[in-house]
């Protein structure tokens, strides 16, 4: 199924609880933690969402959820209230998740070295949502580790826009702004991730 | 537009980031040739397999990291804020904030639940009296200097309140059923109803158990809840709720784990006229398919209605 453009769910949120939002931000500001937490609740179900799908491991996943909460507690007091503050969390948490990728990649390539070697991707990767799925039935695991493969091989931004593009459903230009880039840079990233997975999955598609 | 633009551009045509003008002529220059018609069919094959794959956090994980979080939180240093800004602007020493936080904690009315705050205004006043600073969060409503130098400060406040016990306890108990109906959070519900299981002999837990199940709009809230309601699927309640489930639940899954339940106990070819009545309207493929197993197995007919 091919996602549609729509806004992300986190975004729509966004839109529908801007007051209440503004409000949170200004109380947890002063120091409030419980009105920090329903800011939180707010935006954490994507945010842990975005994590666990470039993650693959729900450990992880809480890792990079705790770090990033925790960066934008520490530095609330440095977020302009006419910013998006949607925005503002996805940029921190692209800059966990990817640091946390980054450090994972040296990691899996120190064990290779001392040739422990790599453990199965697919092993302790929650299964996929929906039970009964008709599409799962068609994904063999031959493919299913040709396709994890192909994702480990992205860069952790090339990584990192494609989830934030195919399974965020984030435009472009807003994926653009997250990272501090053009648009037309997150484009470039997202080209040369498709091309690398149509590439290793050559044999399938 | 030539072939080596157009697949380059396929998944931005199918991401739905291309103008009409692109789009059209993507479409135009697809229709007319076949080797990018196959590149597209590819593109969408590749979108089915990367669908299949996405994950969804669990209640569980995520009421995990929402745990954690609390607590690290607690732990952690209050950040710059107008708090402590205001705090500055006044003159008050570390302590003196300490102090006037802990008194102002004392003197507020505490009305909170475990699974969710409740705002309280505290007194004008400044009384004399002791409490935990670490637990509250303290706003400042106004302030108002006096003619002898002091200042009046009005505190709006939140706090914390942890009860422990064992979830047998009454007291606990209640708790927990509140939860289990009340928190806004999925998460918590299903952590409730978990911790609930072992009572689920009592009639009080058992109607929150059918009511979540029945009626909680969190799938995985109402599969914790069918999940603590198995040992009872031969008592008659469990089983009508269960039944209901079957027809009305909108969670493929969940019908699921009905048929097998209700196909598990004795008394199943009461039944038999309700999986007929799913078989007859489910769109499900592996819910029919399951249904269709049950009442072969229960010597039923499927296909006579």
């Amino acid at each position: 199924m091919t996602p549609q453009p729509e806004p992300a769910p986190a975004a729509e949120a966004a839109a529908g609880v801007s007051l209440e939002e503004a409000a949170l931000i200004r109380a947890a500001r002063n120091g409030d933690q419980d009105a920090f937490e329903r800011l939180v609740r707010l935006y954490d179900r994507s945010v842990l969402g975005l994590a666990l799908n470039l993650l693959r491991s729900p450990e992880d996943a809480q890792e990079v959820y705790q770090e990033t909460f925790l960066r934008v507690y520490k530095n609330l007091h440095l977020f302009r209230e006419e910013s998006n503050f949607h925005t503002w969390l996805y940029r921190i948490v692209s800059n966990v998740s990817v640091d946390y990728l980054r450090k994972r990649k040296l990691r899996r390539e120190a064990a290779a070295e001392t040739a422990e070697g790599e453990r199965d991707r697919l092993e302790g990767v929650p299964e996929p949502r929906a039970l009964g799925d008709p599409q799962r039935a068609l994904l063999n695991r031959e493919l299913a580790a040709r396709l994890e493969g192909a994702l480990d091989s992205l860069t952790p931004r090339e990584r990192l826009v494609f989830e934030l593009r195919h399974y965020q459903g984030l435009r472009l230009r807003a994926i653009g702004e997250m990272l501090g880039a053009s648009e037309e840079a997150a484009k470039t990233c997202l080209f040369r991730a498709t091309r690398k997975m149509r590439a290793a999955l050559r044999d399938f598609i | 537009m030539n072939c080596e633009t157009v697949q380059r551009d396929l998944p931005l045509f199918l991401y739905g980031e291309l103008s009409l003008e692109e789009e059209q002529a993507l479409q135009d220059h697809v229709e007319a040739c076949a080797a990018c018609r196959r590149a597209l069919e590819g593109e969408r094959l590749l979108h089915a397999a990367l669908e299949a794959r996405a994950l969804e956090p669990s209640p569980e994980l995520l009421a995990a990291c929402r745990r954690r979080l609390s607590l690290s939180l607690q732990a952690a240093e209050r950040p710059a804020g107008r708090m402590a800004r205001t705090a500055a602007w006044l003159g008050i020493r570390a302590g003196w904030r300490a102090l006037l936080a802990r008194t102002a904690a004392a003197a507020a009315l505490v009305a909170l639940g475990f699974f969710g705050a409740r705002w309280s205004r505290g007194p004008s006043g400044l009384p004399a009296a002791e409490g935990p600073a670490e637990s509250q969060a303290a706003r400042i409503r106004f302030l108002e200097p006096d003619p002898a130098g002091r200042v009046r400060i009005a505190l709006e406040e939140v706090r914390r309140q942890v009860i422990t016990g064992r979830p047998e306890e009454d007291r606990i108990q209640r708790l927990l059923l509140a939860a289990s109906r009340e928190a806004a959070d999925p998460g918590l519900r299903v952590e409730s109803l978990e911790l609930l299981r072992g009572g689920a002999g009592q009639p009080a837990v058992r109607r929150a158990l059918l009511e979540a199940l029945e009626h909680d709009p969190n799938p995985g809230v109402r599969l914790k809840a069918l999940e603590a309601l198995r040992p009872f699927a031969a008592q008659a309640e469990v089983r009508q709720a269960l039944a209901r489930v079957l027809l009305a639940d909108a969670n493929p899954g969940l019908r699921v784990q009905a048929i097998d339940l209700l196909t598990q106990q004795g008394g199943r070819e009461a039944f038999i006229g309700v999986l007929q009545e799913l078989l007859n309207r489910e769109e499900n493929s592996y819910v029919r398919l399951r249904c269709r197993r049950a009442l072969e197995e229960l010597n039923a007919s499927v296909g006579t209605f």
